[in-house]
């Protein structure tokens, strides 16, 4: 699939802002099953300052500065992507899920690389709650296939939470998200990454777009045309699934990946900092995934 | 007997306890195991051995008092700053002792150097295993922000901090390194300045190397640090600011080697440069020298609630445009973690084996190491890899092991090394006490140099309790002091200037505190020799007098605070509690808070003597003790003014740089706000010619005018003549008129001022109405009072408050605080649009 892209982030201020810096993970990534044809980020007011660059995890990253005094900021990306659905061999699905530890060293363990071990262990806003590590016991039963067991992770998630923008803050935290049993597809994603990583399995959060066209009298698929989250577990080597606690399903050719890294702070679509006396500002965020065919 | 043959005598005397089962004798600093001095002390033996416990108690007073003097502080977290604690008996090491460790040292600088730019490079360490990566990438220190290709550091680590303890055989251990903002430079050099002092004829013996040309190279490894090729780099320190723990150790860094000390506000980042606001002008900044943590560093990329930091400092260092020393990523080598696994790290790295073993150190990640440690809960310390270094085997059993079993790759277990032992000068009597070094290492040229000498600790339980002076001895009398022969002194320092907004803030309350002091303690002292004469006589005139001025004194110190049954302890308490009482805003202790404030976050721009009259204050309020009493109240008021004026003293003697311009600015305008405050509290009111007269001669007194007024008028004391002289006599200095020029004066040579600003056109327009101003309108009666008078004072006051406020507004103020772009940046919060 094709699609056109495009994410508007509108700031406006009560007081006129000097000095505007900011960090957006808006350009999509390369990746095998994806190809990014075009895609430009734009500031308003014009930043004398806008430097593209590549992160630590191979994300685009754009570095921006605005310095001529303003009470509206525009950060728009937009672009072209193509996508299919990435291929996950049934054979690295049937591993054994303790085997794909990289902290824990047992004979038959798979040698995980530098990159999987970082995606096992805590971060910032994925700790390893009680209450979550006891909860995704139950699918990781000993020996199972790595594929059987986060893919029933996931369908308990989906049916045991709901869907719920009035349950979640920007400080929820897993163990907040365990005790409502709600909250939205970031959360979801950070509540599943807890449960893989407390388990030993690597598992990264990954920051995109989900593109629907819903076909009349079929369910509504949430997160769509937003800015969504999803998570990939590691299979060995270079392979990664990617699961969609959301929505309950694998993420296929409407998903398009724009940032991976261990958690959402690593990751936000845009963040920065202003020097300003207002005191208040709104935010307008618009996102449209445009099928092209 | 002599101290030293005393505590040898201790030492291998066999005494009662001395048959603990099991324990390690440690290896003794002085006296070797045959009872006789160790090599080291040799030299020093016929001046070390005859020193008595008077000798050094004497030199333990004037340690303190030197410290005192020089202002040396520590700041325990959450506390008050303390003073910093100096043991008279210094480390000595001798040359043949020395030679291993230094290059030892050296080569560990290297190969830390060289696994920082691996690990934010190519992680060929991670890749091939040599390091776990678990180990690194658990820990904090590893920052991904500046582990970027685009990111090319060259010298990531410019000076580090090896903390070092001896094994009982006596041989050096690494503790710990510190890389991320190593501190205590300072505080050694400082250390050499007050032994050198007190203890002159062994300093002179000993054949030591000054620490001097090791400061010289630290200067230019810095300037050198510089990225492309500058003739004249821009170098600063970056501190945390005046509360922070080593803050005194910042400040002698940035004083010593003639480097602005800064803080995170004073610099701002425009298109990829760090700059300075200097004067409303941005200058370029080159070499950072950064006392704050990586993590609080750059509130855009790094800890957003930070207010210590340079927004898009990561930004500009990623781009090679700014050099921050040592590299943000530095802290990652902190890890205790790393310390099993540097001797395979040096092979590969440097192709060398490790010359300077660490305490032996099991990391849990691996599993040999976590059984290790699992079987010697007993015997070995616990640490969290990216925690305080706080031992956690002091835990119950059942806590410990299942922390230890859930996250094995975020614990150490570390050897309990026992430390060597050194005599410590502790109530009346030389003691045994364990002691660690803090050795620190330069890249100077190509090369790493570690400081032949270094700062050592006393500890007890784990904690820091005094430092002594490193005594290294030269191998030749000849030998040029820290091996450096070609490092030029610092002649062409250049003294740093103020510059920076907030350095300009604290010089206008230094200026602004100081008077206020002075002010209250002229009339406190006014107020005191009142109340000698007529406390006694409830019913004269002159105790009618002695309440006016009591009512002044509360007017400038806010009400008493004191209760009923303080009150019944009548004026000495309310005395005592203006002079010392630093919870009552306006009291002197509350004015001498706030000037201590002001000067520490100006530290670097000003002479010691600044710290030598504070510590006459400290002395001189200790002496008012708990119960007032009245002549100590007279005694310590008349010291605290002595010492106040030996800092407008100091402030006499300084560069006439904008600093010192905001200092009299900020003096004269509190001077002209007292004056007017002691005049509308004490003039204003009638009550009756007797009464009148004493208020009026307490007013004078208090100002600083009665002889000047006895000269003119004869000890005829009216409020006319009274007011001539405080209010409009341009030729007395405490005069309202005097003062109001005085500020014009010094606000016109600030650089900000236009001629036009706001502050200089109200000074202006005060300054004109108070020419229009007859004294024989504003004594005029109407009743009880004289109204033309009240107005005329309430009017000043509030302009020159405004005053004050537009000078804040265009000299002090750094533009708004920085803040995250929003908080509410939740993925999903995002509206859809279709």
């Amino acid at each position: 699939m094709r699609y056109a892209v495009r994410h508007t982030t509108t700031y406006t201020y009560d007081d006129l802002v000097t000095d505007s810096l900011g960090v957006a993970h808006l350009v999509p990534r390369s990746l095998p099953w994806q190809d990014v044809a075009s895609y430009d980020v734009q500031v308003t007011p014009a930043a004398g300052d806008l430097e593209a660059d590549v992160d630590y995890y191979g994300n685009h990253v754009t570095y921006f500065q605005v310095t001529e005094p303003h009470a509206t900021l525009v950060v728009e990306g937009a672009g072209e992507i193509e996508v299919v659905a990435p291929v996950v061999p049934d054979d690295a699905r049937a591993t054994p899920w303790e085997q794909l530890r990289p902290l824990v060293a047992t004979g038959s363990s798979v040698a995980a690389p530098p990159e999987a071990v970082d995606f096992a262990l805590a971060s910032a806003l994925v700790d390893h709650a009680a209450d979550a590590v006891e909860y995704a016991a139950a699918s990781l039963a000993p020996g199972r296939a790595v594929g059987e067991a986060v893919g029933e992770l996931m369908h308990r998630i989906h049916a045991d939470f709901d869907y719920d923008r009035t349950a979640t803050t920007v400080t929820s935290t897993v163990k907040d998200t365990m005790e409502r049993r709600a909250g939205v597809c970031q959360d979801f994603a950070h509540l599943m990454l807890a449960c893989l990583r407390a388990h030993g399995l690597a598992a990264r959060y990954v920051s995109g777009y989900l593109a629907t066209e819903p076909p009349p009298g079929k369910e509504r698929v949430v997160g769509a045309d937003a800015s969504h989250a999803w998570v990939e577990v590691w299979l060995g080597g270079t392979t990664w699934l990617a699961l969609d606690p959301t929505n309950d399903q694998e993420a296929g050719d409407r998903y398009v990946v724009v940032a991976w890294g261990r958690d959402y702070g690593d990751v936000p679509p845009l963040k920065g900092v202003i020097f300003t006396d207002a005191r208040r500002s709104t935010m307008q965020v618009s996102v449209d995934v445009a099928p092209l065919g | 007997m002599t101290v030293l043959r005393e505590y040898a005598a201790g030492l291998t005397q066999p005494t009662l306890d001395s048959g603990t089962a099991g324990a390690t004798a440690r290896y003794d600093e002085v006296v070797g195991p045959d009872g006789g001095l160790r090599a080291s002390w040799k030299g020093l033996a016929e001046l070390a051995v005859s020193i008595t416990p008077d000798d050094l108690r004497r030199v333990g007073d004037e340690i303190a008092r030197a410290l005192e003097d020089d202002g040396v502080t520590y700041t325990r977290p959450g506390e008050r700053a303390g003073p910093w604690r100096l043991d008279p008996v210094p480390v000595v090491i001798d040359a043949a002792q020395w030679a291993p460790l230094e290059i030892g040292l050296a080569q560990r600088a290297e190969l830390l150097n060289a696994v920082l730019a691996d690990l934010y490079g190519e992680q060929r360490l991670l890749a091939d295993g040599v390091l776990p990566a678990a180990a690194v990438l658990g820990h904090p220190g590893f920052l991904r922000v500046v582990a970027r290709p685009s990111a090319v550091d060259p010298r990531p680590l410019v000076l580090a901090a090896t903390d070092l303890g001896r094994d009982e055989r006596g041989e050096w251990r690494v503790l710990a390194d510190r890389a991320q903002a190593p501190s205590g430079l300072g505080y050694a050099m400082e250390n050499r300045r007050v032994i050198s002092r007190v203890q002159p004829e062994l300093y002179r013996e000993a054949g030591l190397h000054r620490m001097e040309p090791f400061f010289s190279a630290l200067r230019s490894a810095l300037l050198q640090s510089a990225p492309g090729d500058l003739a004249d780099p821009r170098v600063v320190v970056l501190s945390p600011g005046s509360q922070s723990e080593t803050s005194y150790d910042q400040a002698f860094i940035a004083s010593a080697l003639g480097f602005p000390l800064v803080q995170g506000s004073d610099l701002v980042v425009r298109d990829g440069w760090v700059q300075m606001r200097v004067f409303g002008r941005l200058e370029r900044v080159d070499v950072i020298l950064r006392r704050v943590d990586a993590a609080w560093s750059d509130p855009l990329e790094l800890r957003g609630d930070s207010r210590l930091g340079v927004a898009g400092l990561v930004e500009a260092v990623r781009r090679g445009r700014v050099r921050v020393v040592n590299g943000l990523g530095a802290g990652v080598l902190e890890n205790p973690a790393l310390l099993p696994y540097l001797p395979a790290v040096c092979e590969a790295l440097l192709g060398e084996p490790l010359r300077l073993p660490s305490v032996s150190t099991w990391w849990c990640g691996e599993p040999d190491g976590l059984e290790h440690v699992l079987d010697h809960l007993d015997t070995l310390q616990v640490r969290r890899i990216d925690g305080p270094a706080v031992d956690l085997s002091g835990l119950r059993r059942q806590h410990l092991v299942p922390m230890l079993l859930a996250e094995p790759h975020r614990f150490v277990g570390q050897q309990r090394l026992p430390l060597s032992q050194s005599p410590t000068w502790e109530s009346g009597t030389a003691v045994p006490r364990p002691l660690t070094l803090r050795a620190f290492t330069l890249r100077y040229g190509s090369a790493y140099r570690p400081l032949v000498g270094g700062l050592a600790s006393i500890v007890e339980d784990g904690v820091s309790i005094a430092s002594k002076d490193v005594w290294v001895l030269k191998a030749e009398p000849d030998a040029p002091d820290q091996g450096l022969s070609d490092v030029l002194p610092m002649t062409n320092t250049r003294a740093t200037t103020a510059t920076v907004p907030r350095i300009l803030e604290d010089m206008f309350w230094f200026g602004r505190y100081a008077e206020r002091a002075e002010d209250l303690l002229r009339l406190v002292l006014a107020a005191h020799a009142l109340a000698e004469d007529f406390r006694n006589r409830p019913r004269s005139t002159g105790a009618a007098g002695l309440d006016v001025v009591m009512g002044a004194l509360s007017r400038l110190a806010g009400p008493s605070p004191l209760d009923g049954a303080d009150a019944a302890a009548g004026l000495d308490a309310e005395f005592r509690s203006i002079l010392v009482d630093p919870a009552r805003t306006g009291s002197a202790a509350h004015a001498f808070d706030g000037l201590r404030g002001a000067l520490n976050g100006v530290r670097d721009q000003l002479s010691l003597d600044v710290w030598r009259s504070l510590g006459a204050i400290d002395r001189a309020t200790a002496t008012v003790g708990i119960t007032a009493r009245s002549h100590l109240v007279a005694e310590s008021a008349g010291r605290m003014l002595t010492g106040v004026l030996s800092l407008q003293g100091v402030t006499a003697s300084m560069i006439r740089d904008p600093g010192w311009h905001m200092i009299a600015v900020g003096r004269y305008l509190e001077r002209a706000l007292q004056v007017c405050h002691l005049l509308a509290a004490t003039t204003t009111l009638r009550r009756g010619m007797d009464v009148d007269r004493e208020v009026l001669n307490a007013v004078l007194v208090a100002a600083e005018s009665a002889v000047t007024h006895r000269r003119r008028y004869r000890g005829s004391v009216r409020p006319g003549g009274v007011l001539e002289l405080l209010v409009a006599d341009a030729s007395n200095p405490r005069s309202l008129a005097f003062s109001l020029e005085q500020v014009a004066e010094h606000l016109a040579a600030l650089p900000a001022s236009t001629g036009s600003s706001r502050p200089e056109r109200l000074v202006a327009d005060l300054r004109a109405e108070l020419g229009e101003t007859e004294i024989a309108t504003l004594v005029a009666i109407g009743g009880e009072t004289r109204p033309n008078l009240e107005e005329f004072l309430a009017q000043q006051l509030g302009q020159l408050q405004r005053v004050s406020d537009a000078v804040a507004e265009l000299h002090l103020t750094t533009g708004p605080a920085p803040r995250p772009l929003a908080d509410l940046a939740l993925v999903d919060s995002l509206e859809a649009t279709p």
